[in-house]
């Protein structure tokens, strides 16, 4: 075999090892995973980030400011971390719970003492909600006082501000899915609230100029009836399975990758 | 030769535009159209909720107070309805279950003569009237009909019908009765006048 693309760092000796990595690596298997070859350049090294699936949400050079920890906190990745963490135990826990009005609470109740390893991905679930909303909070201070928010990057402060919205959205569906006396009534007051809308709300300012009524306003839309019923709890719990995530994962997407375009932001 | 292509590099640009605008148009009257009818499916036609006109039964159903000035508050229908039926010593009247702050059902405490929420904490009097905490407005009443037969039909108005049509609605933001209001509360049909 001849010394392929893979090759060894310059002047190495070539021992038992080098014919070893030589067996795995000279092969098309294994070169069409890993297309670089051993990252002993500059090049190589950028080029190993830019060509793996799993590297490419790195960049491929980044300054020493932008890796040291007092700089970012890692707030945005904690943040993405329990987003990952929630989708993970969120699944799970889709096989024991079904969002009816009988069967919802029991359900949870079951998933708290009866089926083996519930009750610690009930709680991984909530720690990690509640955790997603305060880190998401750090981390949007922190890019406030870095001024990381400032050109080129306002855009992507923006669209940050709508995943913070999409993260308490997701809070705040989650909530009524217990079913229990606490998400209930935190329900209904929080869509009385948008009762309020001006317009859209039936009990909001100007909603006589479009004839909105307590059965076509925009409250109606949240709860599928005039009160928090069968009709809210399957509505909450399709908005926080299946609407909210998928829009929260594009949004993440164009949100790293505008990360990787302008790179982070330099020393204040 | 030359005519030709003049003539037909003018006549072409114009069928095009007439096909772009036609397909532009086609195209974003078929995205409002989806979009509309997206929108519109989350208004359901049917809704599987209690009958908002209900026969509450007769008025000797419902227990007298014992003592002047006093109110006897039935819960029986509460919590399909989310009514009280109130007996006081001259008649009947009926209040929507409601909390005017934000939506949350009070609790009747009897021995103190007031309705509670356990919300926010606001206090209301025997005529739904506020006595502190932060609701704006005193309770809703529904309207009680008399039936042939004596007993009282309730309208409570929370389904699909303005609260104006069929609940008595204040005109000012202030959370108890003013003097009018009051009159209008003690009199049919807000008020059902009866005497054991």
């Amino acid at each position: 075999m001849a010394d392929n693309e893979h090759g060894h760092p310059n002047g190495a000796k070539k021992g038992l090892l080098w014919s070893l990595y030589q067996l795995i690596s000279n092969n098309f298997i294994f070169q069409s995973v890993f297309r670089t070859g051993y990252p002993d350049t500059m090049l190589k090294r950028m080029a190993v980030m830019r060509s793996s699936f799993m590297m490419h949400i790195l960049p491929t050079k980044v300054g020493i400011h932008g890796l040291k920890l007092y700089y970012t906190w890692c707030m945005g990745g904690i943040t993405f971390f329990l987003f990952l963490a929630l989708t993970l135990t969120g699944v799970i826990l889709m096989f024991y719970y079904v969002p009816e009005e009988h069967r919802a609470y029991q359900d949870m109740k079951d998933l708290y003492f009866m089926v083996p390893y519930g009750r610690i991905l009930r709680n991984m679930h909530r720690w990690a909600a509640h955790g997603m909303v305060f880190t998401v909070i750090v981390h949007m201070i922190r890019v406030f006082y870095t001024g990381s928010y400032k050109a080129p990057r306002q855009l992507n402060w923006v669209v940050g501000v709508l995943l913070l919205k999409i993260t308490l959205l997701l809070s705040f569906t989650g909530y009524l899915l217990p079913w229990d006396q606490l998400g209930f009534w935190a329900v209904t007051v929080g869509t009385n609230m948008a009762s309020a809308t001006p317009l859209i709300g039936y009990e909001g300012p100007f909603s006589d100029l479009l004839g909105i009524q307590v059965n076509n306003d925009i409250r109606f839309a949240l709860l599928g009836g005039t009160r928090v019923g069968a009709n809210a709890l399957i509505r909450a719990y399709v908005w926080h399975c299946v609407a909210l995530p998928l829009l929260a994962s594009g949004m993440m997407i164009f949100h790293f990758w505008r990360i990787r375009k302008d790179g982070f932001s330099g020393p204040l | 030769m030359d005519d030709y292509t003049l003539e037909a590099s003018k006549e072409a640009p114009s069928r095009r535009r007439f096909l772009v605008i036609t397909g532009w148009t086609s195209f974003g009257a078929f995205l409002a159209g989806t979009g509309a009818a997206f929108a519109r499916f989350f208004y359901p036609g049917v809704l599987y909720e209690p009958q908002t006109t209900f026969n509450a039964g007769k008025p000797d159903d419902f227990v007298a107070p014992a003592h002047e000035g006093e109110v006897v508050v039935d819960e029986r229908f509460k919590k399909n309805q989310r009514v009280w039926i109130v007996r006081g010593s001259d008649g009947i009247y009926v209040m929507v279950a409601v909390c005017t702050h934000l939506g949350c059902t009070p609790n009747w405490f009897p021995g103190e003569q007031r309705f509670k929420c356990p919300c926010h904490g606001t206090n209301y009097n025997t005529q739904g009237e506020v006595i502190s905490g932060p609701a704006p407005l005193p309770f809703y009443r529904a309207k009680i009909k008399t039936a042939p037969d004596g007993s009282m039909i309730v309208t409570t108005g929370l389904l699909g019908i303005k609260r104006a049509a069929l609940q008595y609605v204040k005109k000012e933001m202030i959370p108890t009765f003013t003097k009018e209001e009051q009159a209008d509360l003690s009199q049919p049909p807000f008020f059902l006048p009866h005497t054991a």
